[in-house]
């Protein structure tokens, strides 16, 4: 997936619209030392749209295009074009390419006139969609045709690139519609637009197969990302396989599952449990012991001994560590990582000792929340402490990994909250696990795609065999996010 | 078959014991430097940092009994810090040389993702000692490029996933964590003529 910086230009300026809003503009200043902060090598290819063109609907911007067309960069234009002029002007500024917009949507007959003069692979449509619906004319009015209508002059034009932008998440940061693109025709040659704010967003928009270009404006601009890190990481979309993980509550030596961690309910033998996940195709096992005595600790660490000797996949055990000597016991008994929750809030040297003792693969934060406000002791407790702000210094004390669990959506099946795990995983380095709210195929998928988790996990929906960890995967894959099987 | 395990403390050994053992073989834990340099077949484990896990092999002159084994014939298979081992030489932490039986040096990843890696890793085999699959890895560091590579894997990078050379093998992933595909992978070494 080809990742392309974007430019917006009004009044000479490099500037950003707040959803398309003319009144609501942050300017950036010059366009070419922009592009100079931004390290935007030779050979890009770079996106400019021209925002008084596009409102008044005649080129503006034209000697900027013509600049920056000399710096090398394959550059395309588009604004407000309405006519075989206006997209000649643009190339005649050495654009490669024109970005038309409302004749696409308003007026085939101007887009075929344009393609026959500057042949179809000049030509890219863009399409503005907010709720399902066409926008033109700058996203000041609805288009007069459908969006399957559009798509389909388009492709009867013989233009293979449509730049589809859903204007609702356009520099809102709150990430890409992912479903819409999804949604699009197989054949088409899709560059997504709009809400891109992570590298994370940019994979999984790099594992849609229609999906073949990103342009990017906003989050370059603000430094929330590097185009050389986010093009490293979408040259492999799919090297690393995300994990599916399997976790079991127990409680006294007996896997149970408690609904909001109340409610508790008996599951059966842990390490039963634990061979029949291994076979199914877990990635990884949790083992949260949430006993709430002394005696049930003690036999919660011979059940991890005892499930550690029957598994062949990593273990990680939390629950009630509460010193660096609790974290050695289970690393003995088998964990290969251990998870503190409550006590390394009570005592966050902790996690520094433990990662300096062990080593930071073997130290996982658990993060319990009750909407971004971190939980304690089994998320009855609230600690007024930010989940996003903790996470974050978790991970410079050395956490390898955080598993972040919803309290609000713990046992109730409704789907993980993708809005915590999109604010924890763009806050930090490391791999967030997503916990709490599972219950059908699509959250686990959603979970990764808009959370940006590295793995997702569940408790009742597999002891209840409801839905399996076999099925998660088969899913997963067929969504296009590569998966262990 | 008889599989000499090498009880570097240093090292997840009885995890990989309990995987070589459900791999199907007969098993010997020892430290002791003679057995190591009788044995026909042999593992060197390893996890944390390869100069602890260098320093104790030649403080017990393990090192040169492992060399010995290896010019008698003896199949050694090393195991993520204990694959490194096998290297020329290490610069985790300042420079420090290897047992020297695979030619390369390990580094730590430069790319762009977060380091430790820590996590399944899709790995591209030449075969026949390991197949192309998924595997469990845990490292900051790696050889990226040695001409006794079999095995590869990409981490922000490309990056050596095993090694062969003669009848020395290893693994830069844990076998012994990767369900199915790392008990298959030790079950090669064990048969492995």
């Amino acid at each position: 997936m080809d990742v392309i910086p974007a430019l917006d230009l009004l009044q000479g300026r490099a500037v950003r619209l707040e959803r398309g809003d003319f009144t609501r503009v942050t300017s950036y200043g010059d366009p070419e030392r922009v592009l100079d902060s931004l390290d935007v090598p030779r050979g890009s290819r770079l996106h400019v749209v021209d925002l008084e063109a596009s409102r008044s609907g005649r080129p503006v911007e034209t000697d900027i295009v013509r600049r920056l067309a000399r710096r090398d960069l394959r550059v395309q234009t588009g604004g407000g074009i309405r006519s075989v002029a206006d997209a000649r002007s643009w190339i005649d500024c050495g654009a490669e390419k024109v970005v038309v917009g409302t004749v696409a949507a308003d007026s085939p007959d101007v887009l075929r006139a344009i393609v026959a003069d500057l042949g179809a692979s000049r030509v890219i449509a863009a399409v503005d969609v907010r709720d399902g619906v066409v926008r033109v004319a700058g996203w000041e009015r609805d288009a007069q045709r459908s969006l399957a209508e559009v798509l389909a002059v388009v492709a009867e034009a013989g233009i293979e690139e449509v730049l589809v932008t859903d204007i609702a998440r356009d520099g809102v940061l709150c990430g890409p519609s992912f479903a819409t693109y999804r949604a699009l025709p197989p054949n088409l040659r899709v560059i997504a637009s709009g809400g891109v704010t992570t590298v994370s967003d940019l994979v999984s928009l790099a594992r849609i197969s229609n999906v073949g270009g990103c342009v990017i404006g906003k989050a370059l601009l603000d430094g929330r990302l590097s185009l050389a890190e986010a093009r490293a990481r979408v040259a492999t979309p799919n090297a690393i396989p995300e994990r599916v993980i399997p976790c079991l509550d127990v409680r006294d030596g007996r896997v149970v599952k408690g609904v909001n961690f109340v409610n508790i309910r008996d599951a059966g033998d842990p390490v039963e449990c634990a061979a029949r996940y291994e076979a199914e195709g877990a990635d990884e096992l949790v083992i949260l012991d949430i006993s709430a005595t002394d005696a049930g600790r003690d036999t919660a660490l011979e059940s991890v001994r005892r499930v550690a000797n029957a598994l062949f996949i990593p273990l990680t055990v939390g629950g009630g560590v509460r010193s660096i000597e609790d974290f050695r016991a289970l690393l003995r008994a088998g964990a290969d990582r251990v998870a503190i929750n409550t006590a390394a809030i009570r005592d966050p040297q902790l996690i520094a000792d433990c990662a300096q003792e062990f080593g930071v693969q073997a130290v996982v934060l658990s993060c319990d929340a009750r909407g971004r406000e971190v939980m304690v002791r089994s998320g009855k407790e609230p600690t007024g402490i930010d989940a996003v702000e903790w996470c974050r210094r978790a991970e410079g004390l050395g956490a390898g990994e955080i598993l972040l669990t919803s309290v609000d959506r713990d046992g109730t099946n409704s789907g993980f909250d993708i809005a915590l795990l999109r604010a924890v995983s763009s806050a930090v380095k490391i791999g967030v696990i997503a916990s709490g709210g599972a219950g059908a195929l699509e959250h686990f998928r959603d979970a990764i795609e808009s959370g940006g988790a590295r793995a997702v996990l569940a408790a009742s929906l597999f002891h209840d065999r409801r839905i399996s960890i076999g099925e998660v995967k088969e899913f997963l894959a067929k969504e296009g996010i590569p998966v262990r099987r | 078959m008889e599989v000499t395990l090498i009880d570097s403390p240093v090292a997840n050994v009885a995890n990989i014991a309990r995987a070589l053992r459900a791999a199907g073989a007969g098993l010997r834990v020892t430290r002791d430097a003679a057995a190591i340099k009788a044995a026909r077949k042999l593992v060197l484990p390893g996890v944390g940092s390869f100069a602890a896990a260098m320093s104790w092999l030649v403080e017990n002159r393990i090192d040169s009994a492992i060399r010995d084994a290896v010019a008698d014939g003896a199949a050694l298979l090393g195991i993520c810090v204990g694959h490194q081992l096998l290297f020329d030489v290490s610069h985790e932490m300042g420079t420090t040389p290897g047992l020297g039986l695979v030619r390369g040096e390990i580094t730590k990843y430069g790319g762009p993702l977060p380091v430790p890696q820590i996590g399944w890793n899709r790995v591209t085999s030449r075969g026949p000692l390991v197949d192309g699959g998924v595997y469990y890895f845990v490292n900051s560091y790696a050889a990226t490029s040695t001409p006794h590579e079999i095995a590869r894997a990409d981490y922000g990078g490309p990056f050596t996933a095993a090694v062969q050379n003669g009848r020395v093998f290893g693994v830069q992933f844990h076998p012994e964590k990767s369900s199915t595909a790392g008990l298959e992978v030790l079950r090669n070494f064990i048969a492995w003529t």
